[in-house]
C-alpha cells in the first residue's frame, strides 16, 4: 500500500507545475513557449487527476486525465497550425505584438 | 519507492523552472520533455501503467516532437531574459503562494485527518456507478489497465466517442489553417 504522506507532495508538484505555466504564459513572449506552458498546466491537472484517484482506489481519475491528454493533443496541433500559419504571414512571433486579430 | 518518488519529483519541479526560463526555445521544448518524461515516471509508480504508455507515446512521442519540429523549422531568436518587472512578481507571487497553501492544505486535511478521507471501494455496493464490479483491491492490483479500459468502454463510452469527434475536428481545422490560400 502507498504511503498517504506522499499525497501532499504529489499536489504541491501539482500546484507547482500549475503556476509555474502560468507565471511562464505571464512573462514569456514566444507564442511556443506560451504554448508549451499551457502543456505544462495540463499535465498538472492529470497529474492532480491521477494522484486523487489513486489514493482513492478509484480509475476514474485515470480516464479523466486520458481525455485530458486528447484535449490537450488536439490543442496543440490547431495551435501550432496558426503559429505557422502567423509565421507565414510574415509577422513577428512576439504574443506582445498579435493582440489584435486582423490580418 | 519513496526515493524513486522523491527523484521524479525535485526533476519535474526544476526541469519545468528550465521550461520558464530557458532564453532558447530549443531548450524550453527538451525541458518539457524531461518534466512530461518524469510525469510519466510518476503516473507509473501511482499504478496508472495504462496513463505511463500513453503519456509516453502521446506527449513524449508526439507532441513533442511536433513541438521540436515546429521550433526547427520557424528557428525562433532567443529572447531575453525575462526582466523582473510587474508581471514577472505576479507570477513568482504566485508560485509561492499556491503551491504552499495546496500543500498546507492537503497535508492537514488529508494526511492527519484519515477519519475525514474515506476511500470509496471500485464496485462496491453503494457506488451506483460501478456496475462493472471488480473486487476493491483490484485498482491496487498491477494491471489495473482492465479496469480502467472496463469504465472507458461502459460508463464512459460517450465521452470516449466525443474524444474522437475531436480529434476529427483537429484534424481538418489544422488542414484548414495550413493550406496555402489559392489567389
Amino acid at each position: 500500500m502507498l504511503n498517504l504522506n506522499l499525497f501532499p507532495y504529489l499536489l504541491g508538484l501539482s500546484a507547482f507545475l500549475f503556476t509555474v505555466g502560468a507565471m511562464g504564459v505571464l512573462i514569456r513572449r514566444n507564442p511556443i513557449v506560451v504554448f508549451m506552458c499551457i502543456e505544462l498546466m495540463l499535465n498538472a491537472a492529470n497529474l492532480a487527476l491521477v494522484a486523487y484517484g489513486r489514493f482513492l482506489n478509484s480509475e476514474e481519475g485515470q480516464i479523466f486525465a486520458f481525455m485530458v491528454i486528447v484535449v490537450a493533443a488536439a490543442e496543440v496541433v490547431v495551435g501550432l497550425a496558426l503559429i505557422t500559419q502567423i509565421f507565414r504571414l510574415g509577422r513577428e512571433l512576439d504574443v506582445d505584438d498579435l493582440s489584435e486579430m486582423k490580418e | 519507492m519513496t526515493v524513486l518518488f522523491a527523484i521524479a519529483i525535485v526533476l519535474a519541479a526544476v526541469s519545468s523552472l528550465g521550461v520558464v526560463l530557458s532564453r532558447q526555445t530549443i531548450y524550453s521544448a527538451l525541458s518539457l520533455v524531461l518534466t512530461v518524461g518524469m510525469l510519466a515516471v510518476l503516473f507509473l509508480l501511482l499504478n496508472a501503467q495504462f496513463l505511463f504508455a500513453v503519456q509516453l507515446i502521446i506527449y513524449a512521442g508526439a507532441v513533442m516532437v511536433l513541438f521540436i519540429f515546429i521550433v526547427a523549422l520557424l528557428s525562433p531568436d532567443a529572447e531575453d531574459r525575462p526582466t523582473l518587472d510587474l508581471r514577472a512578481v505576479i507570477g513568482i507571487l504566485g508560485v509561492v503562494v499556491v503551491t504552499g497553501l495546496v500543500f498546507v492544505a492537503a497535508r492537514n486535511g488529508i494526511t492527519y485527518n484519515t477519519n475525514g478521507f474515506h476511500a470509496v471501494a471500485v464496485g462496491g455496493a453503494s457506488n451506483p456507478y460501478h456496475t462493472f464490479s471488480f473486487p476493491p483491491d483490484a485498482v491496487n492490483n498491477a494491471g489495473n489497465v482492465q479496469t480502467v479500459a472496463g469504465q472507458l468502454f461502459t460508463n464512459y463510452l460517450l465521452p470516449f466517442e466525443i474524444t474522437s469527434m475531436l480529434l476529427l475536428v483537429a484534424a481538418i481545422g489544422a488542414v484548414y489553417l495550413t493550406r496555402r490560400s489559392s489567389q
